[in-house]
């Protein structure tokens, strides 16, 4: 009760838990800051192995026609290195980068995948774009190639997020001509 | 029962209290000036929010605090987490970009003006780890989300820390429990 002395209860509790923050703070800070340490670079391999246009129906507009483009695609990564004591996942994602007939540049990507363990960070996958692919202006014709790459994004148990990139195409993959059917 | 702490009152006198009464002030103000002078560091109006929802599980669970920045001349990118508001909606959504579409202006004049010109044309679109669908849904009729309904992009992760807020807010006996302690608690210390 006699707040002159210093061994009131409450101060007592009000120093322990401000001594315990504190501590607490300089930790996790310690942590956040331990991350830029690891500057491991994740390294993988990414081809294109086809690619179809299909003029359908637009999502919203029943009677508007907007091409899809299905892209077939192989990924072998190996993500382990990204893996330290601060790294609660990974997202890693695939997107098509390209500049379409209206000089609009757009990234869109077409596939990701949550990596949670160091047992699953390396990435074999052999499959199609699990989201949808159209252009802004709803037809892929005359649209020039594009460029696809493998990006990943590090979440950290606390911290900064970072992001990076683990393999692209080396050459550019051109969309053909709209068919319409599958 | 009051009558000690009446007595205490009259004690202290009116000047003692209008201290007590500045302090408070120039805690909240001070709080304010924090809170308003990382907005404009980061050019966001909310530059600290709270994940009210488990659209970004495992990423982001309920509670955890995200520190966001806004800057005007960085273009967002697929990947980026964002927080965003469309109008009409009450709380801002934490989503990741999903398709960016760097619309570039009609006349080449507006483009040289500055870099401004080109980043406000961005139109993004955006979908929660969580879900199995994009968010176009929750634009409320807007086709794709703009530089202008965006609050900021997801820099740094605190987990946990903000649970205390939707806890306030799932339990309003927590609120008033946990104000009346603390005013207990500032009575009882104050002699």
């Amino acid at each position: 009760m006699d707040k002159h002395s210093g061994f009131g209860i409450f101060t007592r509790i009000n120093n322990v838990s401000a001594f315990l923050s504190s501590c607490m703070m300089a930790l996790l800070a310690a942590i956040a800051l331990s991350s830029f340490l690891f500057s491991a670079q994740a390294d993988g391999d990414l081809a294109i192995s086809s690619i179809k246009v299909v003029s359908s129906n637009a999502r919203r507009y029943p009677n508007k026609k907007q091409d899809l483009a299905f892209v077939n695609f192989n990924i072998t990564a190996d993500l382990s290195p990204l893996f330290h004591w601060n790294t609660k996942q990974l997202f890693l994602y695939l997107e098509a980068e390209y500049v379409n007939k209206q000089s609009v540049k757009n990234e869109v990507v077409i596939w990701d995948r949550i990596v949670r363990r160091k047992e699953d960070a390396f990435v074999k996958f052999v499959g199609k774009n699990k989201y949808m692919f159209r252009d802004i202006s709803s037809s892929f014709k005359g649209v020039p190639p594009a460029n696809y790459s493998l990006k990943y994004n590090i979440m950290p148990y606390v911290g900064v997020l970072q992001y990076g990139e683990a393999a692209r195409t080396t050459e550019e993959v051109a969309f053909p001509e709209p068919q319409s059917r599958l | 029962m009051f009558t000690e702490e009446l007595k205490a009152f009259k004690r202290l006198g009116v000047r003692h209290i209008l201290l007590q009464v500045l302090n408070f002030a120039s805690v909240i103000a001070s709080g304010l000036m924090i809170w308003k002078g990382l907005g404009i560091i980061t050019n966001s109006e909310s530059p600290i929010v709270v994940v009210l929802s488990g659209s970004m599980e495992p990423a982001f669970y309920r509670g955890d605090l995200l520190f966001l920045t806004n800057p005007a001349d960085e273009r967002y990118q697929t990947g980026d987490i964002t927080v965003y508001k469309i109008p009409g909606a009450d709380i801002p959504i934490v989503h990741r970009v999903l398709e960016t579409h760097d619309v570039s202006p009609k006349n080449a004049k507006s483009r040289e003006e500055n870099g401004e010109k080109v980043l406000a044309h961005q139109r993004l679109l955006t979908k929660g780890d969580n879900n199995y669908v994009d968010d176009i849904e929750l634009y409320q009729g807007l086709e794709w989300l703009e530089r202008k309904h965006i609050v900021g992009k997801v820099r740094g992760f605190l987990p946990y820390v903000g649970y205390v807020t939707i806890a306030m807010n799932d339990f309003p006996q927590l609120k008033y429990a946990l104000l009346g302690g603390l005013g207990l608690l500032a009575l009882i210390q104050r002699e």
